[in-house]
């Protein structure tokens, strides 16, 4: 636990409270009128305490995360004066609660009324719920275990800085690393194609060297020697022009080369960046999912992917060769002449003004056009994905013109970056061409006074012009690197994204489960102190079928989901023959539990590898007596292409009942121990149910099942029901017990058979 | 065609409208009927004609395009007393205990000067001159945590879901805008 502060810590001394008296303390940071006043609440076996601070609102406020420049984080010390204490026994107190506000959240506790205590921001939720879960326990008088008690894992902070990671899980301080560091990384990307990079810089580097031959050539040799009749290529015109010609055909044979390997390494490149982002998102736990729009996640992997296939395939090794020419070209520049030379510079320092300048606002104008074309997108898949209701409402000009809106924007972001680019690309260009009228000028003048020949003002001239390519590739590569590293930084963000289940290193392997499933009180909910389980316990013996009965929200798919761990539980746990789910490794949970719910997902491709595909190596037998089993097979017989025929986005439309068939036949060839049927059949018209119900039955023989149904004759055959309402289990028992009951079962099985008797009444 | 039609149309509408809230049984509360007090505990309380609550909490429907109409008064079991449809049916008093309960519930610094925005990592890292003194947060970029909930105004979510409001960003200078908008 964080150590209290020493004016606190004296206040307590004062009341005889002592180190080893507080069980838990937490801060409370804002006061309820909205400013921001410490209230401490210290908890001890026999009181809580309440400090107050009586001072004005602090003028300041860091949130977590941020990681303060300077060191002046140190608060001026506080007089004791300033604080009040309030120390109320906990037989006076009834109950400590948590009103969940807006972000933020208040602490009631209730005397003989209840009053407000404190009010905290959000980031203290975490705590507060611990105090209150604590509290409750002392006032049941139970006996506190060493988890309780134990602080939790805190937010550990950079050991560098000392800021705090930003996000649970992630050991990562953003501060401090820098984008060398994902530069780093982007380079084990293309660890594994050294060979191909070495020879690309290689043949690069070649091709660059006999290039620079070449002006030497034509100008010093040929002008001055051959055509001049000095030297040693005096006269020898043929000679000269057969070695311009030799060297030229070198330069291009390498740069063919350095092309075909490069093209080569920019496909793989792409390739592995993309299947790796994919298979990141694959890693990651069903919430992330759902904080995304599938449009951004697509333009993440699409977009950031060819992105950095520029940076790696073009970028790295132009940048390497570019370098290697400016320094190359510069020094024969200045061996020849460096006044010369110093002449050529003269535009330099206006072009990285320029660059300096515009390039930041050139930058910020592609981010938003960036941000309009994810925009766009989101709004293009959405209304595909709506095309049915969009239809129904007759939106579709409503539609049109959202496009239109967004559209509009995105081409004038687009208008404004292109703009600015195609303004300042060509001023740069022009005052980079000044150095070589300059050049002219001055070499032509000094030819005139005899200080120079023609020849050597000629290759003077015709490597300075070599020198700019390099040169306003680098202009440009600075653009590119933020660029890139921006992408690789999306890209990473997924990669690093810590799945929020993770495995155990010392998982166990279950190989043969017998279906045992204990479920003790469990505490779930996606936030701090908002749960949407209570406490609900269960236990389901190998072989039986439980029934979970419940209105909708009531929390019977979150039991589920917690059941098959595509969640954490926040309290309690969940035995599957008697082992934590959270010991089992996540391959033993996914290859027992079969889960057939009611949004079924027919994925692209043939009904036979839509049924194969928890086993794509199973026998043609498999599938067709998997579908059999599921009621299926008469339906796909009567297809013109049978099991062939291909389903999914473009594919053969199946109806709801043919789909949940489908699901049916794969989760029997899945052949898990462990069965969930999560509202199976809740969308489908009695006929269809009929016919599922005939399947299901046939699929839950030998297994754990969990059914949740909203209608109750599903649930007939099951061996024990278990009625859920608000997140609690508030009844259970065989459907004759509960029936006897008269609770809110029976209710249910009334108003059911109601409802039912008003369907038949409807259909006569 | 469409011409023909369009008397029917618009008395339907008025009638759908009307069978719209006897079905919706919203029970709305007003001055006649209804007194607020504060507790000693600094808590709200309401007496409905004769029924009496203790402690309630006021929700807005709009809260982030008026705060002013239609709050909705509830337990801490979510259970509706009823509906405000707009303060200025109370008295000034009562209708300033509402309106301090509002403020304690959607608690969010209101954004007054952006001091600056330093992106790093996939987070940026804000200092702001803000209604409740300066603050200094840090936001997860993407995934919506600094969005338009209406026309101007930008509702930012740090990575705690502390929350921050830009009531207006046409009113920002254009260097805090130039910020602002890279984390958008």
């Amino acid at each position: 636990m964080k150590i209290l502060p020493n004016e606190i810590s004296t206040l307590l001394q004062k009341e005889q409270v002592f180190d080893k008296d507080i069980l838990f303390w937490m801060v409370c940071d804002r006061t309820p009128d909205g400013g921001f006043v410490d209230t401490y609440l210290i908890l001890c076996r026999d009181r809580l305490i309440t400090i107050g601070s009586g001072r004005e609102p602090s003028k300041e406020k860091i949130y977590k995360g941020y990681a303060m420049p300077r060191k002046k984080k140190s608060v001026e010390p506080v007089q004791s004066g300033e604080w009040t204490v309030e120390a109320v026994p906990l037989e006076r107190i009834e109950s400590v609660s948590i009103v969940n506000l807006v972000a933020s959240g208040l602490i009631v506790v209730k005397e003989t009324e209840e009053r407000i205590a404190a009010a905290f921001t959000n980031g203290h939720m975490g705590k507060a719920a611990r105090l209150v879960s604590l509290f409750t326990k002392l006032k049941k008088s139970e006996e506190l275990n060493s988890q309780d008690l134990d602080d939790e894992q805190e937010h550990t902070s950079c050991p560098k800085c000392g800021m705090i990671y930003p996000e649970e899980g992630r050991q990562i301080c953003p501060k401090c690393m820098k984008k060398h560091a994902i530069f780093a990384r982007l380079l084990s990307f293309a660890g594994k194609y050294k060979g191909s990079m070495f020879l690309i810089v290689l043949f690069m580097l070649l091709n660059s060297a006999t290039g620079l031959v070449i002006p030497y050539l034509q100008g010093t040799v040929l002008f001055d020697q051959a055509l001049g009749g000095k030297g040693s290529f005096a006269g020898q015109i043929g000679l000269v022009i057969l070695l311009i010609i030799a060297f030229r055909t070198l330069s291009l044979v390498f740069g063919v080369w350095f092309g075909v390997i490069n093209a080569r390494l920019a496909a793989n490149v792409a390739f592995d960046l993309k299947s790796s982002v994919f298979s990141a998102m694959q890693r990651l736990s069903l919430n992330f999912f759902q904080k995304k729009q599938t449009g951004q996640l697509m333009t993440r992997v699409n977009n950031d992917a060819t992105e950095l296939q520029f940076f790696f395939v073009d970028g790295m090794s132009y940048f390497i060769v570019n370098a290697m020419n400016i320094v190359g070209i510069t020094a024969i520049l200045l061996y020849m002449d460096w006044k010369l030379t110093l002449l050529c510079f003269i535009p330099l320092p206006f072009v990285f003004l320029i660059v300096k300048k515009v390039f930041p606002r050139l930058w910020r104008l592609s981010w938003r056009r960036h941000r309009k074309v994810s925009a766009m997108n989101s709004i293009i898949s959405d209304t595909i994905r709506g095309t049915r209701v969009v239809k129904a409402f007759g939106k579709e000009q409503k539609e049109m013109e959202r496009f239109h809106r967004s559209n509009v924007s995105f081409s004038d972001a687009e208008q404004t970056v292109n703009k600015l680019g195609s303004t300042v690309f060509p001023v740069l260009n022009f005052l980079t061409q000044t150095g070589g009228i300059l050049i002219w000028a001055f070499g032509g003048w000094m030819v005139m006074q005899g200080e120079f020949s023609f020849g050597k003002v000629l290759t003077f001239v015709n490597y300075m012009y070599l020198l700019y390519g390099p040169i306003q590739f680098m202009n440009n590569i600075v653009n590119w690197w933020s660029h890139c590293m921006t992408a690789a930084q999306r890209i990473f963000e997924i990669q690093d994204t810590v799945p929020e289940i993770a495995e155990k290193a010392d998982a166990v392997e279950l190989s043969a489960m017998k279906g045992d499933i204990k479920v003790s009180n469990v505490v779930f909910g996606y936030e701090p102190n908002k749960p949407i389980m209570k406490n609900v316990s269960m236990h389901a013996k190998p072989g039986q079928m439980i029934g979970v009965v419940g209105h909708s929200g009531a929390g019977k798919s979150t039991l589920v989901n917690l059941i098959s761990r595509l969640y954490d539980v926040s309290e309690g746990e969940i035995l599957i023959d008697d082992i934590n789910i959270k010991d089992l490794t996540t391959a033993s949970l996914r290859k027992n539990i079969g889960i057939v719910s009611q949004d079924v997902y027919v994925f692209s491709g043939s009904i036979a590898e839509n049924i194969a595909y928890a086993d794509p190596d199973c026998t043609v037998d498999d599938i067709i007596n998997a579908a059999k089993i599921a009621n299926a097979h008469d339906f796909i017989e009567k297809l013109p292409d049978g099991y062939d025929t291909i389903v999914g986005t473009g594919g053969h439309n199946l109806s709801g009942g043919e789909k949940q068939r489908l699901s049916i036949a794969r989760a029997i060839l899945h052949n898990p121990k462990i069965l969930i049927l999560d509202e199976a059949t809740a969308s489908l018209d009695t006929e269809t149910e009929l016919q599922i119900q005939e399947a299901l039955d046939s699929l839950i023989k030998g297994r754990t099942t969990i059914a949740i149904a909203h209608r109750l004759s599903t649930l007939r055959n099951a061996d024990y029901l278990v009625v859920m309402e608000h997140g609690k289990v508030v009844e259970d028992g065989t459907h004759d017990q509960l029936m006897e009951r008269e609770g809110i079962y029976h209710g249910l099985v009334k108003k059911h058979d109601e409802a039912l008797k008003m369907n038949e009444v409807i259909i006569a | 065609m469409m011409q023909s039609v369009a008397n029917p149309v618009v008395n339907e509408e008025v009638k759908t409208e009307s069978d719209l809230a006897d079905a919706a049984k919203i029970r709305y509360l007003s001055a006649d009927n209804t007194v607020f007090s504060k507790t000693p505990g600094n808590m709200l309380s309401v007496k409905v004609a004769e029924e009496e609550h203790p402690t309630v909490y006021v929700h807005c429907s709009f809260p982030h395009t008026n705060k002013r109409i239609y709050l909705s008064i509830r337990t801490i079991e979510n259970k509706e007393i009823g509906m405000i449809r707009s303060l200025d049916d109370f008295s000034k008093e009562m209708a300033d205990l509402l309106e301090e309960q509002v403020q304690i519930r959607y608690f969010a610094p209101e954004i007054t000067n952006v001091v600056a925005v330093k992106q790093e990592f996939g987070y940026s890292y804000w200092e702001a001159e803000t209604t409740a003194g300066l603050c200094r947060f840090t936001v997860r970029d993407g995934g919506g945590n600094a969005k338009m909930v209406s026309d101007k105004r930008l509702l930012i979510t740090d990575v705690d879901g502390n929350r921050f409001i830009i009531a207006d960003l046409e009113r920002l200078s254009d260097r805090e805008y130039r910020m602002v908008e890279m984390c958008m």
